[in-house]
């Protein structure tokens, strides 16, 4: 009798639990600050704007530590439905076989629309879209106009050449910092090669196979990082640990550096403390090259495997929701990130909002990603890349502190990837490249 | 009752058994997977895992990093654990006398054993940091006379002086303690014939104080393993230029970050080895010089 008591309120609990959670789902988003406020807000309107589904948003403090907790609860079996990845993660998740593409469970939506730019990073070579892009940025050129005033420069500059010119004329006036950067590649690397359409790896970085070398040791890319060090020892460049601030773009908002390139998601910040002052244009380019489209950043929505029935059709409302035009626009006004499809940019710009400081990135920001592209602007599929980006900062800070030559630290950073490569390639045996 | 009570031969068993418990979950079977893993090529979400036999060792063991990692884990383990003893030393030897008050001064003194790792290295950066510390004054005057940002020198010294902040006061405790509970007879009669401060320390005091000694020495090596990782990661995460890369850090960067589970669990498994084998050096052979019997 009592046994059958215990029974008969376990299975009461046990459906209470899942009346819960038909309703609810999780989504694990990683921005912090002002971004982590509007995807909040974004879950707070979706729930407020039907009955039928309640979207859990919670927040893992960063990037990486979402992807960690992500594996963490793969692996255990306890994974949220909906995952917010960043850009250097997508071919560790397009192969990981944990997430669904999003263009197989909802083939009816008109995926056509996102941005080319967006599109690219995040299809498969059938042009099947594996994620939803959500906070996309890209990369622009930031300057602090009163102070580019005060040596008579007046234009953003377009090229390397007229910035170094520009840095220059500062430094003879005293300025202590012309131009800042954090030597970040998915600025100086990723960002760099894409514009200026010089390859980061062989296979068309990686787009034609798994056994791709990185070549970006000589070329282009090669060039411009000897000059980056080349304009710090000439007291042109500060970088990140050279500063006041201690990070570039708050040397830079605070009036501490002239110049800097960043993300168009840094423009709300900058925007708050420099007001009109700040200034903005498409990166720098060297002279004599044909501008290419930058690439898309910030991250994207992965529905994860092994969730269906009413779990799933919640997270693909609020991701259909999230892909609303207004919805869009608001996420932009509140942080500064770009609208990712076509039709929200074009009711952007018919709204006669685009011309406000609140969407100054949108316009430039797209207008970049829409830049003619080829083979080598497409995007990254290299495999353990997020580690490929700590090797690069390691070799390249190591050649700025002067324990070694710019060439030289590209070189171990080639070969220290090249074995990344080897080992997912093997880690990854027998699986296609979708 | 209390003889066939204490013959029970589970009896031990059960009592130990709490903590085997524990130390089996959150020890014994993560080292046992550790070893396991490093078989293995892992994927990060897991599936398609493959035997590889020793290949994970292989390329571990023939990566230059690894290798400059381990050396650096090794220097840092002898100089952050003797600095940090030597200073307590210095300390202890000088407390140890009659001072008016010394009961509070020795409870206040522990304090800074309360602050966790991390803590401790976010004061201590801000404390360096090249613009706004103790030294920025310094240079004003010598530009790039002081950035433990891009001088792994600076970020080393920084590292050095957290850590024996950190590790002084129970140190300083022990040895204290140690020193005090050295018969006062001793030093009086050593006194009467003829033999100064220097004599007496190097005679009477050190000689008695190698138990406290020892085990000072085995705490702070094996701090200076784990407690590093809080250090390391908040004060330079591994830089500038992977610099201050100690083995712990990269243990945890490669597992976690960089998603290379086979790489991190090997890597550990060698870790296993060096801690295992430094800690059956201090039983096996340091131990054998301490006097614990007066």
């Amino acid at each position: 009798m009592k046994l059958l008591k215990i029974a008969a309120s376990a299975l009461m609990l046990s459906t209470a639990a899942t009346a819960v959670n038909a309703a609810q789902f999780e989504f694990w988003y990683g921005n912090t600050g002002s971004v982590e406020t509007a995807i909040q807000a974004a879950c707070d309107a979706f729930n407020a704007s039907q009955e039928e589904h309640t979207a859990n948003c919670i927040g893992q403090g960063g990037y990486e530590a979402g992807m960690q907790k992500a594996i963490a609860a793969y692996r255990s079996g306890k994974h949220p439905v909906l995952i917010q990845f960043f850009d250097a993660g997508t071919l560790d998740l397009m192969l990981s076989d944990a997430v669904v593409p999003v263009q197989d469970i909802m083939p009816d939506v008109n995926w056509g629309d996102y941005l080319t730019g967006a599109r690219s990073y995040y299809e498969t070579s059938t042009g099947e879209l594996f994620s939803q892009p959500y906070n996309g940025s890209t990369l622009i050129f930031y300057a602090n106009m009163e102070q580019l005033g005060e040596v008579g420069v007046t234009e953003v500059p377009a090229t390397y050449e007229a910035m170094v010119e520009a840095a220059r004329k500062l430094k003879e006036a005293g300025h202590e910092c012309p131009v800042t950067t954090d030597a970040h590649p998915w600025r100086v690397l990723e960002q760099f090669s894409a514009r200026h359409g010089a390859p980061i790896a062989s296979n068309n970085n990686g787009y034609g196979g798994l056994d791709a070398e990185y070549i970006f040791n000589e070329g282009p890319v090669a060039d411009h990082l000897n000059n980056l060090a080349q304009w710090r020892e000439e007291g042109l460049l500060k970088l990140n640990q050279d500063t006041k601030a201690g990070k570039y773009n708050v040397a830079f908002n605070q009036g501490e550096c002239a110049m800097m390139e960043a993300s168009t998601g840094s423009y709300r910040s900058a925007f708050e403390a420099l007001g009109d002052k700040v200034e903005i244009a498409m990166a720098p380019m060297y002279e004599g090259v044909e501008r290419r489209n930058t690439l898309i950043g910030g991250a994207s929505l992965w529905v994860m495997k092994g969730h269906e029935g009413e779990k799933l059709e919640a997270a693909k409302a609020f991701l259909n929701y999230l892909r609303q035009d207004d919805v869009q626009i608001e996420f932009t006004r509140m942080t500064g990130y770009m609208p990712v499809t076509q039709s929200a940019l074009t009711k952007l710009k018919e709204s006669g909002k685009a011309d406000m400081k609140e969407f100054a990135t949108a316009e430039m920001g797209v207008n970049s990603l829409n830049q003619p592209g080829d083979v080598n602007s497409r995007g990254l599929r290299l495999g353990f890349y997020v580690q490929f980006r700590d090797i690069f900062m390691e070799e390249t800070q190591k050649a700025f502190n002067g324990g070694q030559t710019m060439q030289a630290a590209l070189d171990a950073a080639k070969a220290r990837g090249d074995a990344l490569l080897r080992r997912f390639e093997q880690t990854y045996r027998g699986v296609e490249l979708p | 009752m209390s003889n066939r009570f204490y013959r029970n031969k589970w009896l031990p068993l059960w009592l130990a058994s709490p903590q085997l418990v524990v130390l089996f979950f959150f020890f014994y079977l993560p080292v046992f997977l550790a070893f396991f893993w490093s078989f293995y090529l892992e994927r990060p979400f897991g599936g398609g895992s493959q035997f590889v036999g020793w290949q994970n060792f292989e390329r571990v063991l023939s990566d230059p990093e690894f290798w400059t990692s381990l050396w650096r884990t090794l220097t840092y383990m002898v100089v952050a654990s003797s600095t940090s003893i030597i200073c307590a030393l210095v300390l202890a030897l000088a407390a140890d006398r009659g001072i008016r008050m010394s009961p509070l001064a020795r409870n206040v003194l522990i304090w800074p054993k309360a602050v966790a790792a991390a803590s401790i290295g976010v004061i201590f950066l801000f404390i360096f940091n090249p613009f706004m510390g103790i030294l920025a004054p310094l240079n004003e005057m010598f530009p790039g006379f002081w950035n433990p940002r891009i001088n792994p020198v600076h970020t080393w010294i920084m590292i050095y002086i957290a850590n024996i902040w950190s590790a002084i006061p129970f140190t300083f405790i022990i040895l204290l303690t140690g020193l005090q509970s050295i018969p006062d007879t001793l030093h009086k009669a050593a006194a009467i014939d003829g033999a100064g401060p220097w004599r007496r320390l190097f005679d009477i005091q050190l000689p008695l104080l190698t138990p406290q000694l020892f085990i000072v020495v085995v705490l702070e090596i094996a701090d200076s393993l784990s407690g590093s990782f809080a250090l390391i990661d908040t004060m330079s995460q591994g830089g500038p230029g992977g610099a201050t890369n100690l083995l712990v850090y990269k243990i945890y960067v490669d597992g976690f970050k960089a998603y290379d589970l086979s790489g991190a669990a090997t890597q550990t498994a060698m870790l296993m080895i060096v801690v295992a084998a430094v800690t059956a050096f201090q039983y096996l052979v340091v131990e054998k010089r301490v006097k614990y019997e007066r």
